[in-house]
């Protein structure tokens, strides 16, 4: 039940190595965070500070108001789970989830009823007498999350809570957090560093890589208006498609983008932005995400190389003069032939395509935030 | 699963070059434990004098009957067990207290803690017990010296000589050669300790003494049981410190078990009456380490 404010947060190893630079994060109170990134990114580090587990080499960190920088982790009343689970593995799930309870004096009978209570909601009172040791991996991690439920805290923090878990256990254990969210009700911080459960789980996300937050955002944001090249090669699965040494072409007064030799008329927010920047023409890198790829006609032409039928949508690979396309469409939409070794027409919705800087891969609409919202149109439909 | 898959001559072939690797340390196994364990329980049934003026007579338990009358025996039991109770608990406090300053230190720092610690164990135990009767001596040791500059006494003692002070002498020796191992051990196993249970602890709301007594004690149990029974082995079989400082003077006041059995043996030649008094001490040992392995079992059993 609190709000976590983070101001110019940085971490500095001994050695010198900064694992964190300059991270500024308004969590609002119940508000649900991502911190998602590649290994090595500054996110696990960004949220031990916050659990006071490391450090902070320089900012500030309020939680609640009140300036945490040097409080003891077991005054800050937050509860973690750790990605190993750290269970204590000479006591049972019982005196697991009691232990936070026990050190605060709480009456024996509230920590039963409580206990209780919550081993209720994750289903595992059967195994409230049981050692650690004798739990799979999935039992495990619900005593994990339940010893931190207990608590009432005013942080939930989690460090990769699933990546231990098997595919299939990982996508029940995740929709079982969304549901438990709503119980729990309060602030989370929630580190992965995989962009499903970045997507599913957050209410804002935070893409951080070599110690840089490089955008915040809602799911949708981030998957529609990425800021940079990294961002929206993150974020989306299948990776979108970028097009080395493509043009913005400034002409009379209009843009387009040339990818490939075709020539797409951007559309009239994407005018407006770029008009507002005052941007000339230059070399770019286009990025077009696979779900945003129609086939049939068009000006671009690729060579299917595989064909993977999922279903609901089939995935192609396509190879286009030399750049590798991947290509999502909905088997309804189909009227071509896409089998193997086939060569079709594409085209995309000019409104749907990134542009970045070729010199700083930065999204030449989106990344000055403030100016483009100016020009944005409502938010699209997303497509995930 | 593989073994059924192999053929038979495979597995018997497997089968004798297992037991030939294993050939060199049984016969040494065999030769220097086995054989003189079953030979001691034997001829501690025997008036056994090893062959010196007559043949040795079978006795049956009248060795072990005269034991418990022997004062000598009782007295130096007495002291066995007063060095074990002394120095068990005292060698496993201490050595677990110095680890856990020293744990967390950077890595040259603690190296040099536990070169400290380690030198009396690896130093040959006739030097240090000459440099500690030195320190001991009644007109020129340390003690002494210090002793009565600070006018703690006033004149001197003869430590070694003293029937109040000797046993406590040689226990203040035992504990310095003794704690070295258990530092070693602790440190490791301090290091060991899972360290995502230790933040979990502090996240939960432990402080620094509860994260020690209620996750990191718990977590090195194995280590300290081990360290209780080798302790306990170790002060059981005191001997070379005996034998070297007091020969077990004055009075019998520092003879221990380990000792009188050598006394017996080898110096009077009561070969029988001193095996019998080994395998009652053998028996004291299993004793003790099987309780001290039932009491932590039932603290470690995860």
């Amino acid at each position: 039940m609190s709000e976590v404010i983070i101001k110019g947060l940085k971490k500095v190893y001994e050695g010198g190595v900064t694992a964190v630079h300059d991270v500024n994060l308004d969590i609002a109170d119940k508000e649900f965070i991502v911190l998602v990134g590649p290994s090595g990114c500054g996110k696990s580090t960004t949220l031990r500070m916050v659990a006071g587990l490391e450090d902070i080499t320089d900012g500030e960190l309020y939680i609640d108001g009140k300036l945490c920088n040097n409080v003891e982790p077991k005054d800050r009343d937050i509860a973690m789970v750790f990605q190993s689970y750290a269970l204590y593995p000479h006591m049972t799930v019982y005196d697991n989830m009691a232990f936070a309870l026990k050190l605060k004096k709480v009456p024996k009978p509230e920590i039963d009823k409580k206990v209780r209570e919550v081993a209720e909601i994750l289903d595992i009172t059967q195994y409230l007498d049981r050692k650690p040791k004798a739990l799979s991996g999935g039992q495990r991690q619900r005593v994990a999350i339940g010893r931190a439920m207990v608590r009432d805290p005013k942080v939930f923090l989690m460090d990769e809570p699933l990546s231990n878990l098997d595919a299939k256990l990982r996508n029940q254990m995740r929709a079982e957090i969304i549901k438990l969210r709503s119980r729990i009700n309060t602030t989370f911080m929630y580190v992965t560093h995989d962009q499903t459960e970045a997507m599913t789980l957050g209410d804002r996300i935070v893409i951080m890589k070599d110690g840089f937050v490089n955008q915040i955002g809602t799911p949708g944001e981030v998957f529609d208006k990425p800021v940079n090249l990294f961002v929206a090669g993150f974020i989306g699965m299948p990776v979108m498609n970028f097009f080395d040494n493509c043009k913005l072409v400034l002409d009379g007064g209009v843009y387009y983008a040339e990818i490939r030799g075709a020539r797409f008329k951007l559309d009239e927010f994407q005018q407006k932005a770029l008009k507002q920047n005052n941007q000339q023409s230059c070399d770019i890198v286009a990025g077009i995400r696979p779900q945003h790829i129609s086939v049939g006609q068009g000006d671009l032409e690729a060579k299917i190389v595989v064909n993977e039928m999922m279903g609901s949508e089939v995935h192609l690979h396509a190879d286009s003069n030399g750049d590798e396309v991947v290509m999502v469409i909905p088997t309804v939409d189909l009227k071509t032939d896409v089998s193997m070794g086939a060569t079709v027409k594409f085209t995309t919705q000019p409104k749907l395509i990134q542009l970045f800087d070729k010199a700083s891969g930065n999204n030449l609409i989106w990344y000055d935030k403030a100016s483009a919202d100016a020009c944005a149109p409502v938010c699209k439909n997303y497509i995930f | 699963m593989r073994r059924q898959s192999m053929s038979k001559a495979l597995v018997r072939r497997e089968t004798i070059s297992g037991y030939l690797f294993l050939l060199p340390s049984l016969i040494f196994f065999v030769g220097f434990v086995v054989y003189p364990m079953i030979m001691c329980v034997y001829t501690s049934f025997f008036d056994a004098t090893m062959g010196k003026d007559r043949q040795d007579i079978f006795i049956g338990l009248q060795n072990y009957k005269d034991l418990f009358k022997d004062p000598a025996f009782l007295k130096a039991l007495k002291n066995t067990l007063v060095i074990v109770i002394v120095s068990v608990p005292v060698t496993c406090a201490f050595s677990l207290w110095v680890s856990s300053a020293i744990y967390k230190m950077r890595g040259p720092i603690r190296s040099a803690f536990r070169c400290i610690f380690y030198l009396p164990v690896v130093t040959g135990s006739v030097a240090v017990t000459v440099v500690w009767k030195w320190m001991y001596n009644n007109y020129y040791g340390i003690f002494n010296y210090v002793g009565k500059g600070l006018g703690l006494i006033e004149k001197n003692i003869n430590w070694l000589g003293d029937e109040r002070f000797a046993l406590g002498c040689i226990i203040l020796i035992l504990l310095t050669t003794s704690v070295g191992q258990p530092i070693v051990l602790y440190v490791s196993a301090l290091g060991n300790v899972d360290h995502s249970l230790v933040e979990a602890s502090q996240v939960d709301g432990a402080n620094d003494m509860q994260v020690f007594w209620r996750i990191k004690w718990p977590q090195i149990m194995p280590t300290t049981l081990y360290i209780l029974v080798i302790t306990t082995i170790n002060s059981f079989q005191c001997f070379a410190l005996i034998q070297l400082l007091t020969s077990g003077g004055p009075n019998h006041s520092t003879d221990t078990i380990m000792y009188y059995i050598y006394y017996q043996a080898f110096k009077l030649y009561h070969y029988g009456y001193g095996n019998a008094m080994g395998v009652i001490l053998a028996i004291i040992i299993a004793i003790f380490s099987a309780v001290q392995f039932k009491l932590a079992k039932a603290d470690t059993s995860y």
